[in-house]
């Protein structure tokens, strides 16, 4: 059978399936004000803690996205779809049959739904833009670059900034290249840069639905990220001041920016612009209860179908397009996504019970070393949810989200910060890294292995970073 | 024996017939990426590819997949970087970048990438 068919049946099945827990619980939810609560708290309604051994499936997915394409690339490349499924069924078979509890099945497919609405529009969107820097790379243009490409990550996200600008970032570094220049472009574009506004990074959005001010991020952790870009430019300006590459042929630079793909900057617009079309920030936005998604989601996902048809032709060549990223995302995230909710639902009891220990630091690393592994947007809001708890606050509720800015923020700041600059310390942190590694990899580039990225560029590069800003704002005595 | 700028200037076609691709001229292969898989070993005991070169033809073999047109998209193309069976392989300007496009009934179009194709050497 073709791949495209094996990939339209399988996700066809696992959502057929999630769809009739949908209808099983459908009549016993007292309306849509409550499913909305629950994908604004991430406090599923607990019936029964899973059992620690649902945590196999989660740890084994992690365990095989790591070592499969480095020890078993063929086998991993070939079932890696029929793998995160499969382990993803455990959970849900589990929660039907076992737990007899929907909530967190639907609750997540929701959020899925949303994630992959998101990234496939603006992959595809991005997709059918074509950007040329005919200028000569140095490594402070770079850093320009770079610096660029952490603002604009902040109006059209991470995921959009990274594919937009990922091709002329290649192109205007392709004679002398190297995986640093690759992953300094993950750390900074495709994560932290997008820490400054809710539309940068999923978690963030995810906290303005639920009541965070608009403009309280970039208000309140400005001096963080500026001290965390500075920092990690200043790295990339060292290392690549030390690349001697040179080009093998000479070239004359016209200094030019080149830009194709007038119309897909239009459908770009209409994807940020349709962030905010949802029942919870505009109030006359029809719910599509009981479906899981919603009128921002049908327009996403129309904005793929459309981007893509009225692309140019050229472009899309001259660019290489191909689903085949953005398939892999859906079907690892498929899994991810499912398998994970054990993990979050003990980790969001074990964070209320223990809340009333817990320090600023504590929150940041917990919810950062987290963020690295698991998806950072459920892990934001079960950590927002046990440090409000420490106030006898109700993270569902709005007043009291705004009451807890006001008494004590540096718990969301610590949250916050965490759950966006930690998702760079993996390729599997945050969604646009996987797909950067791979539209360099199909360029030619041999980029590091999984742990190869953490041991020789996370390791040594964020983590002395992130510890100086813990030291800077999150030990209790607050210099800055 | 068409040389590879012979058959790029003439707009021969190249076959394919499953994993085995055809190509009308003699040459080096120094680097392959076909999907996202970058091939650099292209020894008797490489397990991603086999190279047969002729008097006239390059047969290549991507033992890693059953057929082309199923790992090669519409807009995506196997590219190659070949030095001419006769010229100075040591000399960068005698290294030809090359796309092939898997398209119907058996034929792979071959083009010299342009600079809007990101192929790193």
């Amino acid at each position: 059978m073709p791949g495209k068919y094996k990939f339209k049946i399988l996700l066809v099945a696992f959502i057929t399936i999630i769809m009739f827990c949908n209808k099983i619980f459908a009549g016993t939810l007292s309306g849509n004000s409550f499913i909305n609560t629950l994908a604004l708290s991430g406090n599923l309604p607990v019936k029964e803690l899973p059992s620690f051994f649902m945590l196999i499936p989660f740890v084994l997915l992690l365990v095989m996205i790591a070592t499969g394409p480095l020890f078993y690339k063929h086998f991993w490349e070939k079932h890696y779809p029929k793998i995160s499924i499969f382990l993803g069924l455990i959970i849900v078979v589990y929660y039907i049959f076992i737990l007899e509890n929907y909530y967190p099945l639907v609750h997540t497919l929701s959020e899925y739904i949303s994630f992959i609405a998101l990234l496939s529009s603006l992959f595809v969107a991005s997709g059918g833009i074509l950007i040329k820097v005919d200028r000569k790379s140095t490594p402070f243009a770079n850093v320009i670059f770079l610096l660029f490409g952490a603002v604009i990550s902040n109006i059209i996200g991470t995921t959009g900034a990274s594919m937009l600008l990922i091709r002329p970032y290649l192109r205007m570094n392709k004679d002398r290249i190297s995986p640093y220049h690759i992953i300094f472009f993950i750390f900074i574009v495709s994560n932290i840069g997008g820490a400054l506004t809710p539309i940068g990074d999923p978690p963030l959005f995810l906290g303005f639905l639920s009541g965070v001010p608009f403009f309280w991020v970039i208000k309140n952790v400005w001096a963080i990220w500026f001290i965390t870009i500075l920092l990690i430019l200043l790295a990339f300006y060292f290392f690549d001041l030390n690349n001697k590459k040179e080009s093998t042929k000479h070239v004359e630079y016209s200094g030019k920016i080149h830009f194709k793909g007038l119309r897909n900057l239009f459908y770009l617009a209409i994807i940020v612009v349709s962030v905010f079309i949802d029942p919870q920030v505009i109030t006359w936005v029809p719910s599509l209860y009981p479906l899981p998604f919603g009128i921002r989601e049908i327009i996403m996902f129309s904005v793929v179908f459309f981007s893509y048809k009225t692309a140019d032709m050229q472009v899309l060549k001259d660019n290489e397009f191909d689903f085949e990223p953005i398939k892999e995302v859906a079907y690892l995230f498929v899994g991810i996504f499912a398998t994970m909710i054990p993990a979050l639902q003990i980790i969001a009891e074990e964070a209320k019970v223990f809340g009333d220990k817990l320090s600023a630091g504590i929150f940041y690393w917990a919810s950062g070393g987290l963020s690295a592994v698991l998806d950072n947007t459920p892990t934001y809001m079960n950590f927002l949810s046990a440090a409000m708890g420490k106030y006898s606050l109700n993270v569902a509720n709005k007043a009291h989200v705004l009451k807890f800015v006001e008494v004590d923020d540096i718990y969301l700041k610590a949250i916050s910060v965490a759950a966006v600059f930690f998702g760079a310390m993996t390729y599997i942190g945050n969604g646009p890294n996987f797909m950067v590694k791979s539209i360099s990899e199909r360029a030619g580039i041999i980029m590091p292995s999984f742990f190869n990225y953490i041991i020789r560029y996370s390791v040594i590069i964020l983590l002395p970073i992130f510890t100086v800003i813990w030291l800077l704002f999150f030990t209790g005595r607050t210099i800055l | 024996m068409k040389s590879v700028e012979e058959a790029i200037e003439n707009e021969a076609y190249g076959l394919y017939y499953g994993n085995r691709a055809l190509l009308p001229f003699p040459c080096f292969l120094l680097k392959v990426i076909i999907d996202d898989e970058i091939i650099m070993d292209f020894s008797a005991s490489s397990k991603a590819i086999i190279v047969n070169v002729f008097s006239d033809i390059t047969e290549i073999y991507f033992k890693q997949y059953q057929n082309l047109k199923d790992a090669v998209s519409k807009f995506e193309s196997i590219k190659l970087i070949v030095v001419e069976k006769d010229k100075d392989i040591f000399n960068f300007d005698n290294h030809i970048k090359i796309v092939l496009h898997v398209e119907d009934d058996h034929k792979l179009k071959i083009e010299k990438t342009d600079e809007d194709i990101l192929f790193i050497e």
